[in-house]
């Protein structure tokens, strides 16, 4: 037999030969003195270079990362990314999430669960409300998805589903950047008020009205669940044809601290560019963690046709949200949904208590994310909706709020 | 990859969600091999995982971790010679490890001096055998290896032979009065 192949002999070094090859190479190294050679230089010339190599071996404890929460990073990316355009992607592009900042505040935990319907599913709900009161209800994200595997169609089926059902008829076009409250207030058309504790807010955005509509088709409704595998959940006959519009006063952002700057890569030539600096925005908001914000907002109008009913669709889309059918009609049957923003967050990362501060009753929202906490206190004072949110322990929100003025 | 929706243009995202738990942690400790900084490694693999979000997941079906360790070590070989042998960057580099630990501050000069080394010469051999070489002593096994070169895994032995002996004598070249390599 002829000496073995250098290759080979590292094969049968690394334990990469089985079977007859390794019966072979065996037996010929057994007489061959030449190959038994051969392959101790292999191994210490393996040896050699990888004791070299080792050294770029990392620290223990620089390798232990958590993947779960870099993928939260990652999916709010997504959900820029595969929205359909264009509607979905004004009423979440960032200069527009304080318009929907009550909306947004269900968002933002969703993203953290990466459940996209439920945010769409969860602005729907928002939108149909007058709002004069605020009630959190707990969903379950998970089982949203539990009868389909492979969710890529339901994400498509709902996309394509309010990109072809949603016409937006007012667009606020980009936020003003005013200098001071006053200034916020005249633009607004509301007073305007400010965290006294923390000083002249670092940057105040007002945005402009926006509008959309939308049209039941009951139909397509029923196609669209039927084909995420929930044709358990059942749509109200009436409410076929009917037509729902929404719209959205002037809203007031204001900044305090270190807060990313919103502006910046709406105004990015190109959507690449807008990706990155987004991404890169993310990235940073993680440790970003003296950033607050106060949005103040009128409440949103929903116009609706006399006879529909609300609370029954609101229940097909709590049960769609990961809610039992018992659960969502026995949480229906409580809401005035004439006049309550129903605020879902997903059971098993927040909390929430009902407070009393600024002569009202608010509501207190606490995520727990790897990173600490993050808090967003909700009440609605003299008909405008105010929503403070930011980083750390919670009753910070309650001091900060006792500041207003 | 089986049932993968062979119509989807996008990622399924519970999918995605899978390949990124399942890969992220070791690609961003190869990146640190090769760079010698947590934050850049972890910044380079979230390039590379975008990367890969913005390919259409049937274009790279049945490899995608070979797909994936192919691209992060591409882009952190580019980096690395980009980077060239500023001093600065490889003592910053050197630096981020092991501090604080067991370790006496000339042991860790020395260590960040060797790294540098390693890295220079990783960064003038060819970007290929920079790869495999990075790639099996973060401890990739044969069909890893094979997935992300593209190559046959009988073709890998021999492989890692010259890779290794281009290494060596590189390094040699490179620092002649190096007894211990």
């Amino acid at each position: 037999m002829t000496c073995i192949h250098d290759g080979n002999l590292r094969l049968y070094l690394d334990g990469e030969l089985a079977g007859a090859e390794l019966a072979e190479v065996t037996e010929h190294l057994a007489s061959c003195a030449n190959c038994l050679a051969c392959l101790e230089k292999v191994r210490a010339a393996r040896a050699e270079t990888e004791a070299v190599l080792a050294t770029l071996a990392p620290a223990a404890d620089d390798v232990a990362i958590d993947p779960a929460m870099v993928y939260a990073q990652f999916t709010s990316q997504f959900a820029a990314d595969r929205e359909p355009k264009p509607w979905i992607n004004r009423l979440l592009a960032p200069r527009l999430r304080p318009v929907c900042g009550l909306a947004m505040l269900a968002l933002i935990i969703a993203i953290l669960v990466s459940v996209n319907p439920v945010r769409v599913w969860a602005q729907r709900v928002l939108a149909m409300l007058r709002v004069q009161k605020i009630q959190v209800v707990t969903i379950d994200p998970t089982t949203l998805m539990s009868s389909s595997e492979h969710d890529s169609r339901p994400y498509k089926l709902f996309n394509q589903f309010v990109a072809d059902n949603v016409v937006v008829t007012m667009d606020p076009g980009k936020p003003q950047v005013v200098s001071n409250p006053t200034t916020a207030a005249q633009l607004a058309g509301y007073p305007i008020r400010t965290i006294s504790s923390l000083g002249a807010p670092h940057r105040i955005e007002v945005n402009g009205e926006t509008a959309f509509q939308m049209t039941i088709n009951r139909d397509r409704v029923t196609t669209l669940l039927d084909e995420i595998g929930r044709s358990d959940i059942n749509v109200p006959e009436s409410s076929n044809g009917a037509l729902i519009a929404v719209h959205i006063p002037k809203t007031v952002v204001s900044m305090y601290g270190d807060c990313p700057d919103r502006q910046r890569y709406v105004n990015s030539n190109s959507e690449s560019q807008a990706l990155a600096e987004r991404k890169m925005e993310r990235m940073a908001n993680i440790k970003d963690t003296n950033c607050i914000y106060l949005i103040q907002a009128p409440s949103p109008t929903v116009s609706v046709p006399p006879d529909l009913n609300v609370s029954d669709i609101a229940e097909a889309a709590l049960e769609l949200a990961g809610m039992t059918p018992a659960e969502a009609r026995s949480f229906c049957q409580t809401v005035d949904w004439a006049s309550t923003l129903v605020v879902p967050i997903p059971r098993n990362s927040s909390s929430y208590e009902t407070v009393t501060l600024d002569g009202v009753e608010g509501t207190l929202i606490t995520e727990t994310l790897s990173q600490g906490n993050r808090y967003s206190l909700l009440w609605i004072k003299n008909g405008v909706i105010h929503s403070l949110a930011g980083h750390g322990n919670s009753s910070d929100a309650l001091s900060l709020a006792a500041s207003l003025r | 990859m089986t049932g993968r929706e062979r119509s989807s243009e996008h990622w399924d995202e519970a999918e995605f969600r899978g390949v990124f738990l399942q890969h992220y942690s070791r690609i961003v400790a190869i990146l640190i091999r090769l760079l010698g900084d947590r934050s850049r490694a972890e910044e380079m693999a979230n390039d590379a995982f975008w990367r890969l979000y913005r390919q259409p997941a049937l274009q790279i079906d049945g490899n995608i971790g070979g797909w994936l360790y192919r691209t992060a070590t591409n882009l952190g070989i580019d980096a690395l010679r980009a980077s060239g042998r500023r001093r600065q960057y490889e003592e910053a580099a050197g630096g981020s490890r092991e501090d604080g630990k067991n370790s006496s501050p000339l042991e860790d000069l020395l260590r960040a001096e060797k790294c540098h080394r390693v890295r220079a010469v990783l960064s003038s051999i060819k970007p290929v055998q920079a790869q495999l070489l990075i790639l099996r002593s973060s401890g990739l096994s044969y069909k890893e290896l094979a997935d992300a070169l593209n190559v046959k895994m009988s073709s890998i032995g021999t492989m890692l032979n010259r890779a290794e002996e281009e290494f060596r004598n590189r390094y040699l070249a490179l620092h002649p009065n190096e007894e211990e390599l």
